[in-house]
C-alpha cells in the first residue's frame, strides 16, 4: 500500500489551472522530491493534500483511505512554507498544544515531546515564551511539531528555504532518520541541488502539470551519460563555438556541458585546458536541473 | 469535537493568564465604584468645610428663620454654615457688595447671599460666591430660604402653620408593574436602570469579545501560524473553538462581576452612603433583584447575540491581514450593534409602539431591542417565539457564510478582498 496516492487531481481558480490531472504514488519509507519552479503548482497541491483546500476533482488517499475521512490526516506532520508561531505562548504548551490538535492525548504526548525537546537541546527553553527564542530556535520547534507525533507521511513545503544552516542540517537528519523509520517524507523545493542529493524519487511539476516522476536513479540512467562537469579557472572561450557542444550552463568557474550525440568527451578537454586551468573534469548524468530545463523545453 | 475544545481551551486559558484581563477584570468593578462614590466624596470633603456666609437681608424678616433652617452640620458635628447678618438698603447696598466682595477676595468670607424685600411676594435671592457649581450646596441653600420665606408668609395670613403643613402634604404614587406572570411587583425607577444596566452589558459582550474573536484570527492570520493549525484542524471547527473559548472567557468576567455585586448588595454595603449623610440623593448601588425569567432572558440573548456577532467579528478576521486594515471593515459592524444600543432608550420608553415592534424582530438589534422589551413590557409570546426563530436562522446563516469566507481568507495575504472577490471565496470554498 501506498502512505500517499493521488489520483487525477484537478483545481481552478477561476481562469487558473493551477493544477491539472495530477497523479503520484509515495510509498513507506521514499523521500519524495516534489519539484518545479515557483508557481508550478506545488503548494496548491500540497494543500489539498492536507485538505486545506479542496481539488475540483480527483481523489486523495493517506494509507489507503481518503483524506476527507476523520483522523487520516492526524497521521501526517506539516511544515507548511509560511510558517510561525504563537508568539505570546509558552514553548512547552504550544508544543503540547499542536501535539493534541494531532489526536495525542496528554498521557500520550508527554514522554514524546520530553523525548524530541532533549534531542533538538531545547529542555532548557520550555517554559520561555516563544517571542523570546531566537529565531533558529523558533524554526526547531517548527519542525518539532511537525515530527512529535510520529507520524507515517511527513510533508515539508519548501523546507530549506530561510533556514539557518543549522537547522537545515537537523532538517536533513530528522528526514534521513524518519526515512529509517518507515515513514513516507515528501518535500517540494525550487531548489533542485537539495532535492538530488536526498531524493530517491521525484515528480517534477510545471504549470500545474506533471512532467516528469520516478524515482532519481531510473531518470537518469534515461537521459545518458552525456554530460560534463567541469571545474576551470580562466576564459571560457572554449565553449563558444565548439562542434562538440550542444548545450552548456555557465557559473563562472563551474559548467555543465550537454555534448552532441557521438562526441568525445577528450576533445573538450583538450580545448579547455587551452584556455583555462582545468580543476575537475567528470563524465556524468546530467543534474535534475538539466533535466527539469530539458523536460520544460520540450513540452 | 476534541480538537474543537482543545482550540476553545487555548483561547481561554491564555487570555484568562495575561496580565490585560487579570488588570480588566479587577479594575472594571473599582471603576464602577469610583463612578458612583467618587463624585459624592469630594462633593462630601468639600462640604465638609465650614462657610462663612454673609446674608444681606433686605426684608429685615428672614434671617433669624434662615439661621435655624440653615443648619447642616458636618462630620465633626459643626455648623456647616455661619451666617452674619447685613442690611442694606437700595442706595447703601453697592457700598456693602463692594465690601464684601473684598472680603471674599482675602478670603475672610466665602459668599453673601441677597435677600431682596420683594421675597416675600415673589422673586428670587442671590448667592454669590467664587464657586456656585456645587449642586448640593445651592439646593441646601434654596430649601433653607423657602421653608424660611414660607414660615414667613404662613404666619403673616394667619394661619395654623401645622395645619397648612397637613393640608400641602404630598400625595405619594407607587408604581407596580404587572408582570407576564400575573405578579405585581413594586416598581421605584429600578426596571428602567437594570434594563439600561442589562442592556450595557449585552451591549459590551458583543463589542468586546467579539472584537477579542476577530483579533485572534488576525493574530493567527499575521504570524503565519494559521496553516500549521488548519491542517490539523477544520477551519470551521478552529472558528467554533475561538467563540467558544472567547465565549467562556466572557462568561467567567461577567460572572465573577456578578459575584462582586451579589455580595455587595447582599452584605448591604452601600459605600456611597457613607458619604452622602445630608444629601439628598441616596444612590447606593444595592443590586437591584432580578426576576428569574429576565435572568434566563439575559443569558439567552446574552449568549445568542455573542454568537451572531463574534462569528461576524471572526469572518471580518479572515479577511484581512492587520488590526489597522480591521478597523476600516469593522465600521459597519460596530453600528449594527450601537445603534439597537441607541435604540433601547426609545424602546424602554414606549415598548409597544409598532417601531419598537420592528426593532426588535430585526436579529441583529434582537439581543438589546427584544430584550428591553421583555423587561419593560413584555410582548406576546408569538413575538418572542417568532424572534428567537429569525435570530436562530441569522446565525446559522451567518455562521455558513462566514465559515466558507474564513476557509479561503484565512490562507490569503496581501491586498485587502475587494466584495466581489470575497463573493468568490463563498463560492470557491
Amino acid at each position: 500500500m501506498q502512505t500517499l496516492q493521488l489520483d487525477s487531481i484537478n483545481k481552478s481558480f477561476g481562469n487558473l489551472e493551477a493544477v491539472k490531472e495530477l497523479s503520484l504514488a509515495v510509498a513507506p519509507g521514499t523521500i519524495y522530491g516534489f519539484l518545479g519552479p515557483n508557481g508550478a503548482g506545488k503548494t496548491t497541491t500540497i494543500r489539498m493534500i492536507m485538505e486545506i483546500i479542496l481539488p475540483d476533482r480527483g481523489r486523495i488517499l493517506i494509507n489507503g483511505a481518503p483524506n476527507t475521512s476523520p483522523a487520516v490526516l492526524d497521521r501526517v506532520g506539516y511544515l507548511p512554507e509560511e510558517r510561525g508561531v504563537y508568539r505570546k505562548m509558552k514553548v512547552r504548551e504550544a508544543l503540547e498544544f499542536f501535539a493534541e490538535l494531532k489526536g495525542l492525548k496528554k498521557s500520550a504526548h508527554k514522554k514524546k515531546i520530553d523525548a524530541w525537546v532533549e534531542r533538538f537541546g531545547m529542555a532548557g527553553v520550555q517554559m520561555k515564551k516563544m517571542e523570546e527564542l531566537s529565531k533558529g530556535n523558533q524554526q526547531k520547534i517548527q519542525i518539532l511539531t511537525t515530527v512529535v507525533h510520529e507520524p507515517d507521511l511527513i510533508i515539508l513545503d519548501e523546507p530549506f528555504m530561510g533556514l539557518d544552516p543549522v537547522n537545515a542540517e537537523l532538517v536533513k537528519e530528522v528526514i534521513l532518520e524518519q526515512k529509517q523509520r518507515g515513514t513516507a517524507i515528501v518535500f517540494s523545493t525550487h531548489l533542485m541541488e537539495s532535492a538530488e542529493k536526498l531524493c530517491d524519487a521525484i515528480c517534477l511539476i510545471n504549470k500545474g502539470r506533471k512532467v516528469l516522476d520516478g524515482e532519481v536513479k531510473t531518470i537518469k540512467r534515461g537521459f545518458g551519460r552525456n554530460h560534463v562537469i567541469l571545474a576551470y579557472d580562466g576564459k571560457s572561450d572554449f565553449l563558444k563555438n565548439n562542434g562538440v557542444i550542444e548545450s552548456y550552463n555557465d557559473s563562472g568557474n563551474y559548467v555543465e556541458i550537454k555534448l552532441r550525440p557521438g562526441a568525445n568527451p577528450q576533445a573538450l578537454l583538450a580545448a579547455a585546458m587551452q584556455h583555462a586551468e582545468i580543476f575537475r573534469f567528470e563524465i556524468a548524468e546530467p543534474s535534475l536541473h538539466e533535466i527539469f530545463l530539458a523536460t520544460v523545453k520540450e513540452a | 469535537m476534541d480538537k474543537m475544545l482543545t482550540v476553545a481551551r487555548r483561547e481561554f486559558l491564555s487570555r484568562l493568564k495575561t496580565k490585560g484581563f487579570i488588570v480588566a477584570t479587577i479594575l472594571a468593578p473599582v471603576f464602577l465604584i469610583g463612578m458612583t462614590v467618587l463624585p459624592q466624596f469630594f462633593l462630601f470633603l468639600k462640604s465638609d468645610q465650614p462657610k462663612q456666609l454673609a446674608v444681606i437681608d433686605q426684608t429685615g424678616v428672614i434671617f433669624d428663620s434662615l439661621a435655624v433652617s440653615l443648619d447642616d452640620r458636618n462630620a465633626a458635628g459643626q455648623r456647616v454654615y455661619n451666617l452674619t447678618r447685613h442690611e442694606a438698603s437700595a442706595e447703601t447696598l453697592p457700598v456693602l457688595e463692594k465690601t464684601l466682595t473684598a472680603q471674599i477676595n482675602n478670603g475672610e468670607l466665602d459668599g453673601y447671599i441677597i435677600i431682596p424685600a420683594g421675597i416675600l411676594a415673589a422673586g428670587r435671592a442671590e448667592y454669590r460666591a467664587k464657586s456656585v457649581t456645587n449642586f448640593f450646596e445651592n439646593e441646601r441653600i434654596e430649601n433653607a430660604l423657602s421653608r424660611a420665606v414660607r414660615a414667613w408668609r404662613i404666619q403673616q395670613s394667619g394661619l395654623n402653620a401645622e395645619q397648612v403643613r397637613q393640608l400641602v402634604r404630598r400625595a405619594g404614587l407607587r408604581p407596580i408593574r404587572i408582570s407576564a406572570s400575573g405578579r405585581e411587583e413594586e416598581d421605584q425607577g429600578r426596571t428602567e436602570g437594570l434594563v439600561r444596566i442589562m442592556v450595557m452589558f449585552i451591549y459590551a459582550a458583543m463589542l468586546v469579545y467579539g472584537q477579542i474573536v476577530m483579533r485572534s484570527v488576525i493574530e493567527e492570520k499575521s504570524s503565519r501560524v494559521i496553516e500549521s493549525v488548519i491542517a490539523s484542524i477544520k477551519p470551521f471547527q478552529l472558528m467554533a473553538g475561538k467563540i467558544l473559548g472567547v465565549g467562556a472567557l466572557g462568561l467567567t468576567q461577567y460572572s465573577l462581576w456578578a459575584i462582586v455585586m451579589g455580595l455587595l448588595s447582599l452584605y448591604g454595603v452601600r459605600v456611597t452612603s457613607l458619604f452622602n449623610r445630608g444629601v439628598t440623593s441616596a444612590s447606593g448601588f444595592s443590586m437591584p433583584s432580578v426576576a428569574p425569567e429576565i435572568l434566563g432572558f439575559f443569558i439567552l440573548f446574552f449568549v445568542l447575540g455573542y454568537f451572531l456577532f463574534s462569528a461576524i467579528f471572526a469572518g471580518l478576521g479572515a479577511m484581512v491581514n492587520s488590526d489597522q486594515e480591521a478597523q476600516q471593515l469593522v465600521f459597519p459592524v460596530i453600528m449594527l450593534v450601537v445603534i439597537p444600543f441607541l435604540c433601547t432608550f426609545y424602546i424602554i420608553e414606549n415598548p409597544n409602539t409598532q417601531l419598537a415592534v420592528i426593532l426588535s424582530l430585526i436579529p441583529f438589534f434582537a439581543p438589546m431591542t427584544m430584550f428591553a422589551r421583555i423587561v419593560v413590557q413584555t410582548p406576546p409570546a408569538w413575538e418572542i417565539a417568532l424572534c428567537f426563530a429569525l435570530m436562530a436562522a441569522t446565525i446559522v446563516g451567518i455562521i455558513w457564510l462566514v465559515g466558507r469566507i474564513f476557509r479561503v481568507g484565512v490562507l490569503m495575504y496581501g491586498k485587502r478582498p475587494t466584495l466581489p472577490e470575497v463573493i468568490k471565496w463563498i463560492k470557491y470554498a
